[in-house]
């Protein structure tokens, strides 16, 4: 690829970045995330029928042993059920309606799991998570400052923003429940979405110390171009993984599987044209990476 | 001249040495998981006289309630079962326990099939969580705050006793806002109450004492005597916790404080919630008792010896208001008591009479059996002679050990304190779900990882393959690791950690791979090139790591449950990609190179 073609794809990028972040605000507001019973507290009793039962039937059935209101949702071909009560209409343990669901119902019953969680619980996992994502952030922020350029590493933190936003419009505008195991899919973007973001700033770093008279723009789609392959190779394993778990792994670990997913596809792009614009956008300047006069010297020598 | 060329990047004997002692040992420790697990019932006993077993006839006992047993192995005190059916695990116990109850305990526990010499050599299989082997798990919440408003009131009621036996009629004592006990008096009686407040300042010495003007005193849990109390509330809550679940016959329950004032059980196994629900709820208590020369009520000591003891308790373990273990004058560890107003009067009366004589303590406690019955059960955790005449402080001495001292204050301090527990969380993992987690987790390994080892076969060709070898090393190596550590467990979204693992750690080689590649078309020779590819990316590839190190890390400490179990395999999966991705990928590198200068075929044009 050649210097125009990458700052043409850096710029399309960039804007369509911009275009992203707005429509996951957007999302966000209107939708808002359908969070897992962990967070809003209830109860999911989850069973297989060992046939095919109807809706109908099967609301039916349920209506004259479970106590209170719930919701019935299907999956598999209406073989495998979850009923979902609120935590105020859960008024009898599980275990009393499932174990009379056994004995009058005309099709073998096989108990999955069941959840409950008390209102309490989700307020402290919101806050937990919020915690987390916090003390992730700024671990991150002081080892990147640490490391790298200022430039360089806002550039990093605004890619990854832009990444944990995207994931969460994507949960807002399909409906995904969005869990525990979708946070710490979250947390996991955090570090991989940095990991690309890194590399390139990594280049960048090495290319401006070795060549001191190209102008930024073209060091960093330098920098771009030659970790392309890598970065698109590694990309592509990690998504054929991420399939693989969305596809074979099971309901559980849907949203966790759509969390990473969303998170690598979007962290691909944002590695590459948002990391290395930002800087430059912030005045980065080859100058800020002249190698002082003894390290040329111990660079001279072999 | 190229021949001439010496590797700078060869490995010497030692390191090829490391890294082949290391491959071994984690294929060693990974080895049990290829066997897994086989569920097992446990019958023990100290009795000598109890009932025989033979393997034959445990064998048919169960086979016929349609039970399975693979073998039977008899050991000191007792003998354990192997099943062919987890989900049979609970009934094989029930009928053992109604057959055995008299002589033998059961206990429910998962043990390595794979071959003797690898349990002896100390290799485990990696712990299931309980996604993957069913069970239940609880949040519970300890309320505290009634615990330190007892304790307020515990105090409360010690300083109206003492205001009355010193007869300073009109003084109150009342539990005000803030954790106070406010203590008002005529200012007539101010010297009246010095001897009130003295006792309760030796009675406390961990609260804060002030006087408010002439007719105010003020009694006050600092947040630091707050904090403590409730760290003792929480431990001796856990401590009882798991004494019950031992009980159960659970043997490989986890029990953990969770944040300020939560705690977390896990029963792998329990497939009915309700009954786990039952004994962690039940309540414990403790009483002093006097012996009995003929005809009281037998008890039994911790090592099975029978006591003859009067029937009705001399004091309960109500009257208790704190225990502590500590050291006598001669350095034997001993506990100290401190009875409230009422059992101290008590405990001065007997003792007056009966210096010399023994006093016997007893720990009961209720549970429940399957039948919803309430069963006491009483076992004497202390025995020792009255040496003076006793206070509201006295000693239980000569214990065993510092560590039992410490036990008994945890056991006494736990049975005068009521902290209300209630479960805000409760999930129940069905056989069957655990089974289909297990397959589909592994489903999605097998299809991920022959993605992988299919596109670097063809993309990179021979380095492709060391690539791919080196990634298979890696999962031998992050499921040795993970075998090997005490606190690593396997959950669903482990697996996941896993399958995501072997995605990312090809990145380690691309990353070198593509190095190479950049410096063989700068002109460099096929040996610089690896070794310049292999030097430069390192810098790259630990910077690249650290960062997912770091939510690995945080994720680790706050996770719940199941999301653990992905931090865990997220972690230890970047420190053995680094490990197998650069170390042994080098040292295969270097010996191919040695055989073949044809390795980059692929990667270099």
């Amino acid at each position: 690829m050649n210097n125009q073609a990458i700052t043409k794809l850096r710029n399309t990028g960039f804007k369509t970045a911009l275009v992203f972040i707005v429509m996951s605000i957007v999302g966000l507001l209107m939708y808002g995330l359908n969070l897992g019973i962990e967070f809003t507290g209830g109860v999911i009793t989850r069973f297989e029928t060992t046939e095919v039962v109807s809706q109908e039937k099967m609301q039916q059935l349920l209506q004259d042993q479970v106590q209170g209101q719930f919701k019935l949702e299907s999956a598999k071909d209406n073989t495998q059920w979850s009923v979902h009560q609120e935590a105020d209409q859960a008024k009898e343990h599980y275990k009393v309606w499932f174990d009379k669901l056994v004995k009058v119902a005309d099709v073998g019953v096989q108990f999955l799991d069941s959840d409950a969680f008390g209102p309490q619980v989700g307020e402290q996992l919101i806050n937990q998570g919020g915690l987390a994502m916090m003390a992730a952030l700024v671990s991150i922020l002081l080892y990147l400052a640490m490391r790298f350029e200022w430039r360089l590493a806002v550039g990093a933190i605004t890619a990854l923003f832009h990444d944990v936003l995207v994931v969460l419009g994507v949960f807002a505008f399909t409906g995904q429940e969005f869990n525990l195991t979708a946070l710490a899919a979250i947390l996991a973007v955090i570090g991989y979405s940095l990991n690309d973001s890194i590399i390139v700033g990594d280049r960048v770093r090495e290319l401006m110390r070795l060549n001191k008279d190209s102008t930024l723009d073209s060091i960093i789609n330098a920098a771009i171009a030659s970790t392309m392959t890598r970065t698109l190779i590694t990309s592509g394993t990690t998504l054929a993984t991420i399939i693989a778990i969305w596809v074979l792994a099971g309901t559980p670990l849907r949203g966790f599987a759509m969390s990473l997913f969303t998170g690598i596809l979007v962290g691909t792009l944002s590695s590459i044209c948002i990391a290395a614009t930002v800087p430059a956008l912030l005045g980065l300047d080859v100058d800020h990476y002249k190698i002082k006069p003894e390290e040329e010297q111990e660079m001279l020598t072999p | 001249m190229k021949t001439a060329y010496k590797h700078p990047g060869r490995y010497s004997l030692w390191q090829y040495l490391v890294l082949a002692f290391t491959l071994i040992f984690m294929t060693l420790s990974a080895l049990p998981n290829w066997y897994g697990e086989q569920p097992t019932v446990r019958l023990s006993s100290e009795q000598k006289d109890a009932t025989a077993l033979t393997p034959n006839a445990l064998t048919k006992q169960l086979g016929e309630q349609g039970i399975e047993v693979t073998k039977v192995v008899t050991e000191n005190y007792g003998v354990t079962i192997y099943l062919q059916q987890q989900d049979q695990q609970q009934h094989a116990q029930q009928v053992l326990k109604a057959a055995y109850n008299d002589d033998y305990s059961t206990a429910l526990a998962m043990k390595s099939a794979a071959p003797a010499w690898l349990s002896d050599l100390g290799m485990n299989p990696v712990k299931l969580g309980l996604d993957l082997r069913g069970g239940v798990r609880f949040l519970l919440k300890v309320d505290t705050a009634v615990a330190v408003k007892e304790q307020l009131e515990q105090i409360q009621s010690h300083a109206k006793q003492l205001i009355r036996s010193n007869r300073l009629y009109g003084a109150t004592a009342q539990v005000i806002a803030g954790n106070k006990v406010e203590l008002s008096y005529k200012e007539s009686q101010f010297d009246g109450m010095k001897a009130v407040k003295k006792t309760l300042r030796q009675s406390y010495p961990q609260l804060d004492f002030s006087s408010d003007g002439p007719t105010r005193f003020v009694i006050a849990y600092g947040e630091q005597a707050i904090a403590q109390f409730e760290t003792e509330v929480m431990a001796q809550n856990l401590h009882t916790l798991r004494d019950r679940i031992e009980e159960l016959g659970i043997t490989e329950a986890v029990t953990q404080r969770k944040g300020k004032n939560h705690i977390r059980i896990e029963l792998p196994g329990v497939q009915d919630p309700s009954e786990a629900k039952r004994i962690i709820g039940a309540t414990a208590a403790l009483d002093f008792h006097e012996v009995k020369a003929t005809g009281g009520k037998v008890f039994l000591t911790k090592e099975g010896k029978e006591v003859s003891l009067k029937p009705l308790p001399l004091l309960s373990g109500k009257h208790i208001k704190d225990a502590r273990a500590a050291f006598s004058d001669m350095g034997v560890p001993e506990v100290h008591l401190v009875l409230d107003e009422t059992g101290g009067k008590i405990m001065t009366k007997h003792s007056q009479k009966n210096v010399g004589n023994p006093m016997v303590t007893v720990f009961t406690d209720y549970t429940q059996d399957a039948q919803g019955r309430s069963i006491k059960t009483a076992k004497i955790i202390n025995m020792a002679t009255i040496t003076s005449v006793l206070g509201s402080r006295f000693s239980i001495t000569n214990m065993q050990s510092a560590q039992a001292a410490q036990e008994l204050a945890l056991l006494l301090r736990a049975g005068s304190l009521t902290a209300p527990v209630t479960i805000e969380a409760e999930s129940t993992i069905g056989p069957t779900l655990g089974h289909e987690n297990i397959n589909n987790g592994l489903a999605a390994l097998a299809l991920g990882l022959a993605v992988i080892l299919i596109f670097m076969g063809l993309w990179y060709r021979r380095l492709g393959a060391i690539a791919n070898i080196a990634l298979g090393l890696n999962l031998i190596c992050l499921l040795g690791l993970m075998s090997l550590i005490p606190g690593a467990v396997l959950t669903l979204p482990g697996i996941a950690g896993l399958v995501l693992t072997v995605g990312m750690a090809v990145d380690t080689n691309v990353l070198i791979f593509e190095r190479i590649k950049e410096e063989s078309n700068k002109g460099r020779s096929v040996l610089q090139a690896v070794d310049q590819g292999y030097s430069n990316a390192f810098a790259t590839i630990l910077d690249a790591n650290i960062t997912t190190l770091i939510t690995a890390g945080i994720l680790y400490g706050v996770g719940y449950g199941p999301v653990k179990g992905f931090a865990i395999t997220l972690g230890l999966g970047i420190l053995t990609s680094m490990f197998t991705g650069v170390f042994a990928s080098r040292a295969m590198t270097n010996i191919a190179m040695l055989k073949s200068k044809k390795l980059l075929k692929g990667v270099c044009a």
